[in-house]
């Protein structure tokens, strides 16, 4: 008798714990606040629930959750520099990656060659990385392959390289094998998390999608601190 | 233009369609409809077997056409096909297409067929489906063929231009089963071109032929196009009642052009097509072509310069149209047999337009601007066809197979390459028919693959070390293989996925005969 009465005594609060968990988490930790994102219109209604993968994000179908950046952050990375290994894309201009236009449609985007491309943002100087969003292409519902995000001090990307987030998981692009998961492009972005990494360059690789060989960005978001 | 100008410009015109027609053969991913025909061939060709199908696969002629490209090639088997041993008889016939406009040049002039050539050499759409292992190109080439030989015929009633005739509808009807439009259309527009064509040297000398004459000549044309029906449809007289089962085929295509299933479109969907198509950033548009067969069809109705031969193609044209338009079930192939009219029309109505500016200064600016247009229709007929040949924005590509499944592919042949039993080792498909094709194409070098509808069906899965599963599997699939897999997926085309499932040791095994691990550095 006094050992169920024990397990109660251990449930409910564990209960009352797991219930109250969202409401908690909802409250910004110390010296953070909610990143505030301005987000497209949608283009497409729903997502494909039935893809049936373990390598695949699992499809909630409701927004993202807060995400939660230190007081101060800001968006760096508008209308800066963009380098690309396509410098010539056949859809649209590299500056179009970072000119704030988010919408899905056409004359938003562009379209860089087959296989593993890249795009390098400069930020212009180092800063503390908070956050990095990136859309690109969500007016179909698809999957980019070999999503691969870096940051450096270095151009060239040749040291001092962080990998902030890879879903290359059979190490096709040869920069090594990836344990985060695929995911379905939409028109909230895929926000990435550099945890204050310091750098100056910001670099996105990916090789094709489910639809085409070709790879897409309509814009890509950086948010930092200045480096004290 | 001088007979020189013509061949010259006739040459260079017919260097372009066959560069566009004969290089990278293998760039688009094979599609469902392709592979069908390949694997068919591929069984022709080790067996000698070929066997007509009422309810599929259209006539025969493709595949007994594509024996002499293996034969050259060396290739014996199935698995040693490629795609340019297939692809390369189709881009032979549309090549053969423009050459075959020279043959119209005294009936529509020299300047109006250079033009012609011209642009059918750069068509985005007559070059996308001369590179398409179907029937469409064969069947264009052979209804151009009828078409002038009856052209031919109803001015000159020979009985060599008979025996053309029933040569050339004898060929397009064991091509497809389109062939009663077109070769109704065609005879049609011939008799009232004849009988509306104002009176002169080419419409007189047929009434010199006696009736009893003209008999034997349309029964040598029907024996022609007899005999070459039987020996196609009878697989060479090995099956004689593939004659019967093709006349069978017509109610059955006659049924399924009006019951179309998930292939309806409206009307003006070829006209939309060929007109102006944008999307995602992309514009696609054969508006020369038709602005240009407008202008030939004005010149063609004009009373005082009424002739046959531009009269029987405008006719042939847009009763062609009118008809594949009215029929609900469509393709965008399906546009080829009127759109090659079109082109004519439109190297007639550019001749026609020349020949209307008198000022030297402007006939050039003319000439001018036509180049500069189809220099434009030229990039566009690239971009379809080497740069988004497998796009979904292109509107060529039909349920095409995307480049994504060539990864699926490539992986199942990797995984394969490391597997103790290499080409033998077991795939099983688990997948609707939709779902599994192109498959058996792609994975036609193993010799274990096996395909079932349903996961129940496919027995004990575990045994096998790689498993394809359609979405609506996948989930029975799972179930039934735990976490003894891993799993991937790659988009087949567009809204179709396909799940791949690899048993986790020989996974870790791949993997490891990748390139080491260099820049995870979370």
């Amino acid at each position: 008798m006094r050992k169920v009465v024990n397990k109660h005594l251990l449930v409910w609060p564990l209960l009352l714990g797991v219930s109250l968990a969202p409401l908690v988490a909802q409250e910004a930790p110390q010296n953070k606040e909610e990143l505030k994102l301005q987000l497209p219109k949608p283009m497409f209604i729903g997502t494909p629930r039935n893809i049936k993968s373990a390598n695949l994000e699992a499809i909630t179908g409701k927004p993202r959750g807060p995400f939660y950046v230190p007081v101060g952050t800001k968006l760096l990375s508008l209308n800066r520099p963009v380098r690309s290994s396509d410098m010539q894309p056949v859809i649209g201009e590299l500056s179009m990656v970072t000119d704030g236009e988010k919408e899905g449609g056409d004359g938003y985007f562009i379209e860089l060659g087959p296989g593993s491309q890249w795009i390098q943002i400069d930020l212009g100087a180092t800063y503390a990385l908070h956050a990095i969003v990136a859309w690109h292409y969500h007016s179909q519902a698809r999957v980019y392959r070999d999503v691969i995000v870096q940051v450096s001090d270095d151009k060239d990307f040749l040291k001092g390289v962080t990998t902030v987030f890879n879903n290359d998981h059979d190490n096709s692009a040869g920069l090594g094998v990836g344990r985060d998961k695929e995911y379905i492009e939409t028109s909230e972005g895929r926000l990435f998390n550099p945890n204050g990494a310091k750098d100056r360059y910001v670099r996105l690789y990916s090789r094709g999608s489910t639809a085409n060989d070709l790879n897409h960005y309509v814009e890509v978001e950086v948010y930092g601190t200045p480096v004290k | 233009m001088s007979r020189t100008v013509f061949w010259s410009l006739f040459a260079i015109a017919l260097a372009v369609g066959l560069a566009f027609r004969l290089t990278r053969l293998d760039v688009r991913p094979m599609h469902h409809d392709e592979a069908n025909q390949a694997v068919r061939f591929g069984l022709l060709l080790e067996t000698g077997e070929y066997r007509y199908d009422p309810n599929d696969h259209h006539g025969p002629t493709i595949y007994y056409l594509t024996l002499p490209s293996a034969w050259i090639r060396g290739q014996k088997t199935l698995a040693s096909l490629d795609e340019r041993t297939l692809r390369i008889v189709p881009a032979i016939f549309g090549a053969g297409l423009i050459l075959a406009l020279s043959l119209l040049a005294g009936g529509l002039g020299r300047t109006a067929v250079a033009s012609s050539a011209l642009l059918a050499a750069i068509s985005p759409a007559l070059t996308y489906y001369s590179r398409f292992y179907i029937q469409e190109s064969l069947f264009v080439f052979f209804a151009l063929g009828f078409l002038i030989a009856l052209g031919r015929y109803a001015l000159n009633p020979r009985i060599a231009s008979a025996v053309w005739a029933g040569a050339f509808a004898g060929l397009a009807c064991s091509t497809k089963e389109t062939w009663v439009i077109v070769l109704i259309a065609a005879s049609a527009a011939c008799v009232f071109a004849r009988m509306s064509a104002a009176a002169g040297a080419e419409g007189t000398r047929g009434s010199r032929v006696s009736p009893a004459a003209r008999g034997r000549q349309v029964i040598a044309g029907l024996l022609a196009a007899l005999s070459i029906a039987l020996i196609f449809y009878s697989s060479f007289f090995r099956n004689p009642s593939g004659l019967l089962e093709s006349m069978r085929a017509s109610t059955i295509y006659a049924g399924r052009g009006m019951d179309a299933g998930s292939h309806v479109e409206a009307w003006d969907y070829y006209l939309r097509i060929l007109s102006w198509s944008s999307s995602g950033g992309l514009v696609w548009t054969e508006a020369l072509v038709l602005v240009l067969a407008v202008a030939g069809i004005v010149q063609a109705f004009r009373t005082r310069t009424r002739r046959f031969w531009p009269l029987y193609v405008c006719l042939y044209s847009l009763v062609t149209a009118c008809i594949f338009s009215a029929v609900r079930y469509k393709t965008p192939w399906n546009l080829l047999p009127f759109y090659m009219g079109f082109v004519l029309l439109a190297g007639y109505g550019a001749a026609a337009l020349v020949d209307l500016v008198r000022p030297r200064a402007a006939r050039g600016f003319l000439v001018l601007a036509f180049l500069a247009a189809a220099c434009h229709l030229g990039i566009e007929d690239w971009r379809a066809n080497f740069r988004y040949p497998a796009d979904p924005r292109n509107p060529y590509a039909y349920g095409q197979t995307s480049t994504d499944f060539v990864r699926l592919v490539k992986r199942v042949s990797d995984v394969a390459a490391i597997h103790a039993d290499r080409r033998n080792m077991l795939v099983k498909v688990v997948a609707g028919p939709y779902e599994q094709w192109p498959l058996p194409w792609y994975l036609r070098g193993m010799k274990r693959v096996g395909y079932w509808t349903s996961a129940r069906g496919a027995g004990s899965l575990d045994g096998a070390p790689v498993i394809v599963a359609s979405q609506e599997n996948a989930g029975a699939v799972e179930a039934a293989l735990g976490d003894r897999y891993i799993s991937e997926f790659y988009g087949l085309r567009p809204g179709v996925i396909l799940s791949v499932y690899i048993e986790r040791g020989l996974w870790e095994r791949f993997l490891k005969s990748r390139q080491p691990a260099v820049g995870d550095g979370r």
